[in-house]
């Protein structure tokens, strides 16, 4: 027991001295911090918010920075675990950064948030979809995606209406974000009057859906809506397909992804829909096209989702507000982002953030893969 | 066997009362010699002290292969956040309640499968954890808050002081690990201490000196899993949100992982796996992509050279020593 108490205050010492070795602070350049899961199971998703807020900071700091002072973009890996996503958000708040974005997921983002509005830091969620993140009166918390909620009605809204399908099948894979939106469309689908035939989950990475899709045949519906992400999209549109399910294919905006419709192969894709922001290429905006155009030059692939645009976003609405207010002072910059901002051009769509710091508005759209395999806009 | 107040004359004997007061002192004043971050790491390195010393007793002293740990954290979690978001029982006042729920379903679910052995045993606690996950994610009785998880957990109030700081929940999870570990110390030589060890080293003898085996081996799992609970408890009101991911396969991998890498039955294994389970990955952060690269091969490494685990009990390291001189194949099944 004497090696014992001797063994843990060599090892309480050690921790103390690391943690002292820990502590700096000389803020010339101006920190903000990406929080995102850049290993474990969402590394693609991770990665995206880095590359993407790296890229532009480069780009502004070529430039000469903001109001003349450089950005340091200081990376935190949480893998989506909450509990390292305290400990991400302890050590950002150490380092002295004046703004975060981040983290992916919402359970991760939860406890971040409290740690960020405690020490008074700007924190932007490019994805975090739970409604009860701003109902928690944190006047510095904003997320440059929609709620769940939104794009459940424009889909609900869309299969009823301009597809005229009644009977609707639901597929998610029990992930938070496609789970959450199954839900609402499905609350939606029923409030409209249409009938959810079908409500299930796939796992995500599995290769092989005939069980679920077997039973899904014999419920014959006029519309299949896909919450989940693209790579089982593609691979449930194609066994779909390939069993002679002739059912129009409807998916979410986690499916706005080239690699959809190349795993689904074109002529099983051509027809299938998609709900999502509006793709960049379609905004007129210039700084939609060059964020993609600098993107894939610079790391030669297609950013890997939606989310990796908004985490831009949400980084571009950091950086307006400091350049706008002058200031890295968080009161400053939220009332700027609450009040001050109207329709700032973003890369998903105009950003407005209402009182709470959601996102105001519906930019969803639908769009159809045509011939030559290309999204474009749905129209009748 | 040394009478009790014997080990009790020891653990308080002059050299030793040195150490173990400046032990003291250190972990009391480690929040004031660092940062916030540390502070929470230290905090977490507590947690999962308690996680790993309630598997150890279920892997260590009674020798029953439990890979669905995560389950029983999880009882205790959701029982605090439901009753705590639903009828507003205060956080504090659910530790108790939260140890038996899960000690309650532990004893559930248990009482089918202890005749198992082993892998099998092993296999079928995975099943289990990964059915209360599933079960956790499809919102069972609207209670769960499906994938979502729970939100707006309260913060708990000791003696009218409203925990909410890193600070706050170190010394809290810091003052548990240090009752526990005396309970530890204490329960280890006890009658029920040693017919785990009994038990864990062959269950027909033990039978045969009028041990209920099955009631020896459900008591660990219960026992287990009531600390399991409690930690969960913490987890909860430091959190405010749970979510069904955080109580995965991969968490029970880490509790697992933290007793057998400081080796089975160890108290001190215990804390020196949970400091190589917890602390040691976030000391590499500034590694960025190569941190778990390092933190794997320091795994692999380790199996290679210390089997036996970085602190084994006195108990496993006579057992390791003996099977090298004489037996080489009697005790297989448990190193």
């Amino acid at each position: 027991m004497k090696k014992f108490a001797l063994v843990m205050l060599v090892l309480v010492m050690a921790f103390a001295v690391t943690a002292c070795g820990s502590k700096d602070d000389a803020a010339d350049p101006i920190k903000i911090g990406v929080q995102g899961p850049i290993s474990g199971q969402w590394a693609l998703e991770g990665t995206g918010f880095v590359r993407a807020v790296t890229m532009l900071a480069e780009e502004i700091n070529a430039d000469g920075g903001i109001n003349g002072r450089e950005i340091q973009i200081i990376q935190g890996d949480d893998k989506g675990d909450p509990k390292e996503a305290t400990l991400v958000a302890q050590r950002l708040v150490n380092q002295g950064v004046v703004a975060v974005v981040g983290a992916y997921n919402s359970t991760a983002t939860e406890p971040a948030s409290a740690i960020y509005n405690e020490a008074g830091v700007l924190h932007v969620t490019p994805s975090s979809t739970a409604t009860g993140l701003t109902e928690k009166g944190y006047d510095q918390f904003f997320r440059t995606c929609f709620l769940d909620d939104r794009q459940g009605l424009f889909a609900a809204e869309f299969m009823t209406g301009t597809l005229g399908a009644k009977k609707i099948a639901l597929i998610h894979d029990n992930t938070t974000y496609a789970k959450g939106l199954a839900d609402w469309t499905k609350i939606y689908l029923e409030e409209l009057g249409a009938e959810v035939v079908f409500f299930d989950a796939i796992v995500p990475g599995e290769r092989e859906f005939g069980p679920t899709l077997t039973r899904l045949k014999n419920v014959n519906p006029d519309a299949i809506y896909f919450t989940g992400y693209f790579s089982e999209g593609g691979l449930l549109l194609k066994q779909a397909r390939d069993m002679g399910i002739t059912s129009t294919f409807v998916a979410g905006n986690a499916n706005n992804n080239a690699d959809f419709i190349e795993i689904a192969g074109i002529q099983n894709a051509k027809g299938a829909i998609i709900t999502t922001e509006p793709i960049p290429t379609d905004i007129d905006y210039p700084e939609a096209r060059k964020f993609i155009d600098d993107y894939q030059a610079r790391y030669g692939e297609m950013p890997p989702s939606i989310w990796t645009l908004s985490a831009a976003d949400a980084f571009r609405v950091v950086v307006e507000a400091i350049e706008k207010t002058q200031s890295t002072d968080k009161d400053k910059l939220a009332n700027y982002l609450h009040n001050t901002m109207k329709d700032f051009p973003g890369i998903t769509g105009p950003i407005t953030f209402d009182e709470k710091g959601d996102r105001l508005g519906t930019v969803h759209r639908a769009y159809i893969v045509n011939e030559k395999g290309e999204f474009v806009p749905y129209s009748n | 066997m040394k009478p009790l107040w014997h080990k009790l004359t020891e653990m308080i004997g002059r050299t030793q009362k040195v150490w173990y007061v400046a032990l003291l002192i250190l972990v009391l004043v480690f929040p004031g010699m660092t940062t916030s971050y540390w502070t929470d790491v230290a905090f977490f390195f507590g947690l999962y002290i308690l996680l790993g010393l309630s598997l150890n007793i279920i892997v260590g002293y009674a020798g029953l292969f439990n890979l669905g740990h995560a389950a029983f954290y999880a009882v205790g979690a959701y029982t605090t956040a439901i009753l705590n978001t639903v009828l507003g029982i205060p956080v504090l006042y659910l530790l108790p309640i939260s140890a038996l729920a899960a000690a309650f379903f532990a004893y559930l679910i248990t009482k089918p499968i202890l005749h198992l052995r082993g892998d099998y045993l092993a296999i079928v606690t995975i099943g289990f954890a990964e059915i209360v996950r599933i079960s956790l994610i499809n919102n069972i009785g609207g209670l769960t808050g499906g994938p979502n998880g729970l939100l707006g957990i309260s913060r708990p109030e000791l003696f009218g002081m409203r925990l909410y700081t890193p600070t706050h929940f170190y010394y809290l999870v810091w003052f548990l690990v240090i009752m526990v570990i005396l309970a530890m110390v204490r329960l280890e030589d006890s009658r029920l201490g040693r017919a785990w060890n009994y038990v864990r080293e062959d269950e027909l003898a033990a039978e045969a000196m009028g041990i209920d085996a099955t009631r020896t081996k459900m008591l660990a799992f219960v026992v287990g899993s009531a600390l399991a609970g409690v930690a969960g408890n913490i987890y909860a009101a430091k959190m405010t949100m749970i979510a069904p991911e955080s109580f995965g396969f991969w968490e029970s991998v880490v509790i697992f992982s933290i007793v057998i890498l400081g080796g089975m039955g160890s108290i001190p294994g215990v804390v020196v796996g949970a400091f190589g389970m917890v602390v040691w990955p976030e000391i590499f952060r500034g590694f960025a992509e190569a941190r778990m690269l390092i933190f794997g091969a320091a795994m692999v490494l380790m199996m290679l050279f210390r089997p036996q685990g970085l602190w084994p009990s006195p108990r496993a390291r006579r057992a390791m020593e003996s099977q090298k001189k004489s037996r080489p194949s009697a005790k297989a099944g448990t190193a």
